[in-house]
């Protein structure tokens, strides 16, 4: 009785797996970066005082620390201090395999197999991999804006409520993710205009765009009014945007070519090491071409929408590297709808294989072999794994000066605060320039701001180096033990 | 006996007013500023890491004869199989430190041994790990040895593993960041056939690297 569901449902169901375990084994190997770091104390701030407040400035929408939540407590974890990298790293891990489940009932009209290989290949694709294993919004965006085209989809082919309202829910998540949301959303509407689909089922085509609407606002301002607790969260919600657009196309320090994100999924040697997609972009790309060839609707629709989002996202100058990820599931359904199109079984089955293990190989390099060095383009500006030492060194230097401080003194010091988060409250103080008193329990400063605090320190202190993350290093001073 | 009264009383009056004073003393509190949230840190480093040195590196004093033992000398490894470069790298004269020139062995302490083929005096060791980014190699160790295990006879020239970590001992020398000069050791004229350097890691990555490395000194007859 259950054989043909069985047979139907668990290859799915072992992609699922296969795509949670890439994006869960060892979550808490690879040190914070300093955005994870940032994000994860205000988490912790949420978890421990049921405090949130929207901040414009640099940060981006709320459902990332929100979704931790059920999380934390079902791990039993509901301090700051005890809040774990795994925990955190789980909301993408979830978010990422629910985004694999998703566009295969995206891709479905292209037919089972066709759906199956495009999931599977955003299951294995090296960005996805990578940053479902990060504590950052972007994956949450990129599933949410899966579960909407989903959803949009289905209400447009059955005319259903349930769809309409699951389609404003989604929405308004991507928008309560991040406020470039309506970037993504405006990309999926113009790439569905260009196949000139046909007219809903539904009659009443005004009342579910109503629906739709409003629904996605009212789950928005939910999450950016704090839950109606911080009502000025839907001011800042739309404050955002001027400041946003000026780091976007002002000097923000993350300025790149154009063909940045084209060079993500091309072939780069660094350091001895190669990171490249050659094959992934050649097959996608054999794709794109074979869309307007067949007219062939879901690819021209994948087609679009990869050249939209490439476009939107490689013509402002600031660029960083996870940005990338919301390219993958256009890509993997252009790779997907090629390959289907081989003829030849054998050839289809050897040529898929080994573009999922070539794929594989390498999010082995990017996400588990190298997952912080500096040379993995994804790991962008990353923490060095010197940072984990940094709590041991400041426990045992409580140890020794119980009375004592840890001053941080650095015109950049996160991921620090979360390393140091378990240490007494006001135990821990950060300056970006030295105080007059620079006098500790131990003193870590950056190379920089090291020469004036070794001028101000009193007593004989041991120097020993640290690096905050490649090319920054910090010296860290340990004052000699207080006489018995 | 009234001078003595007086005296008594005095003393405890001013032993209860210094307890008063002692009982309102508190330890300061000082307020430490939390840290702000940041945005995206911008992908720089900094040039100035430590005061450069005015002038020349001083130069190191050897016997007269000194030549470079390790000039094409067999080296072997901890990690006997590098992901990156080959250890022949190490001795192979060229220390530019660009891509293809240098090894890469993994996580973990590791460790270079090079084989000067005879028993020799060590007066220096240069050691170039990588130097084309501002970093410090931790719990960097120098030995010379005729023992190719460096179980007996073991000599160490240098040692910053100031918390024993690569359980080789204590060091007390000063970690350093690495340039284009390397790193120039007095060999102290110790006696080995064999020089083993290890180090655990750097301040970028957990991964240990090698330029170039040289032995200067000379044969023992």
């Amino acid at each position: 009785m259950f054989a043909p569901a069985l047979r139907r449902w668990l290859p799915l169901a072992l992609l699922a797996v296969l795509a949670l375990g890439l994006r869960t084994y060892e979550l808490d190997r690879r040190p914070l970066h300093a955005d994870e770091a940032n994000q994860a104390v205000k988490t912790g701030e949420l978890l421990e005082h049921g405090r949130y407040a929207f901040d414009p400035h640099d940060h981006h929408g709320p459902t990332l620390y929100y979704a931790a939540l059920p999380l934390a407590w079902l791990r039993g974890e509901t301090t700051l201090a005890t809040l774990s990298e795994t925990t955190l790293r789980l909301v993408p891990a979830l978010a990422g395999t629910c985004g694999v489940l998703f566009l295969f009932f995206l891709a479905r009209p292209l037919g089972v197999g066709p759906a199956f290989l495009a999931a599977a290949l955003m299951a294995v694709a090296p960005a996805a991999v990578y940053y479902s294993r990060y504590f950052i919004q972007e994956t949450l965006l990129v599933t949410c804006t899966l579960a909407a085209a989903l959803a949009m989809q289905r209400w447009w082919q059955s005319g259903r409520l349930t769809w309409a309202l699951a389609a404003g829910a989604a929405l308004g998540l991507m928008q309560a993710t991040k406020a470039s949301a309506p970037v993504f959303a405006l990309a999926a509407l113009g790439a569905a205009l260009v196949v000139t689909p046909r007219r809903p089922v539904t009659t009443r085509l005004g009342r579910d765009l109503a629906l739709i609407g409003g629904t996605a606002l009212g789950v928005a301002a939910l999450f950016y009014s704090s839950f109606g607790t911080h009502p000025a969260g839907l001011r800042d919600a739309i404050a955002t945007y001027p400041i946003a657009s000026a780091r976007a196309t002002g000097d923000s320090g993350h300025e790149k070519p154009w063909w940045y994100y084209a060079s993500l999924f091309g072939w780069e040697k660094n350091g001895g090491l190669v990171w490249q997609q050659l094959a992934f972009s050649a097959v996608a790309l054999t794709g794109a071409l074979l869309a307007w060839i067949t007219r062939q609707k879901v690819l021209r629709v994948a087609a679009a929408y990869t050249g939209l989002i490439f476009l939107a996202l490689s013509c402002p100058p600031y660029k960083t590297p996870w940005h990338a990820i919301h390219l993958v599931p256009g890509l993997a359904v252009l790779a997907a709808g090629a390959l289907a199109l081989i003829r030849w079984r054998a050839l289809a089955v050897v040529a898929t294989a080994n573009l999922v293990w070539l794929q594989l190989t390498q999010t082995h390099l990017v996400a588990f072999l190298r997952a912080a060095d500096a040379r993995n383009p994804y790991a962008y500006v990353h923490s060095s794994p010197d940072v984990l030492k940094l709590r041991a060194l400041a426990t045992a230097a409580l140890a020794q000066h119980p009375a004592g401080t840890i001053r941080i003194i650095s015109e950049e010091y996160w991921p620090i605060p979360w390393y140091l988060r378990s240490l007494p409250a006001g135990g821990v103080g950060y300056w970006a320039t030295p105080p007059a008193d620079c006098d500790g329990a131990l003193i870590l400063a950056s190379a920089a701001q090291a020469p004036a605090v070794r001028a101000r320190l009193h007593g004989n202190s041991r120097e020993t180096f640290l690096g905050l993350r490649p090319g920054f290093l910090c010296v860290v001073f340990t004052p000699a033990p207080p006489a018995p | 006996m009234m001078h003595h009264s007086r005296l008594s009383l005095l003393l405890a009056v001013l032993a209860l007013t210094g307890a008063a004073q002692a009982a309102d003393t508190v330890p300061l509190q000082i307020e430490l500023p939390k840290p702000l949230f940041a945005g995206t840190p911008r992908p720089i480093s900094l040039p100035n890491l430590e005061k450069p040195r005015t002038g020349k590196r001083p130069d190191l004093m050897v016997p007269a004869g000194t030549v470079n033992l390790s000039k094409g000398k067999p080296v072997t490894s901890s990690d006997s199989l590098p992901v990156i470069g080959e250890l022949s790298f190490i001795t192979d004269g060229d220390k530019s430190g660009t891509d293809g020139t240098y090894v890469e062995l993994g996580p973990t302490p590791q460790w270079i041994q090079i084989d000067l083929g005879a028993p020799a005096k060590i007066a220096a060791v240069a050691v170039w790990h990588f130097h084309s980014q501002a970093r410090v190699y931790h719990d960097v160790v120098v030995q010379v040895s005729n023992d190719a295990t460096f179980k007996t006879g073991v000599t160490t020239i240098f040692n910053n593993d100031d918390d024993d970590s690569s359980k080789l001992g204590k060091g007390t020398d000063q970690a350093y960041i690495e340039n284009y000069e390397g790193k120039l050791l007095d060999g102290k004229g110790a006696t080995g056939r064999y020089v083993r350097l290890s180090s655990n890691g750097n301040t970028s990555d957990e991964l240990n690297h090698y330029c170039e490395v040289e032995v200067h000194g000379s044969l023992v007859k």
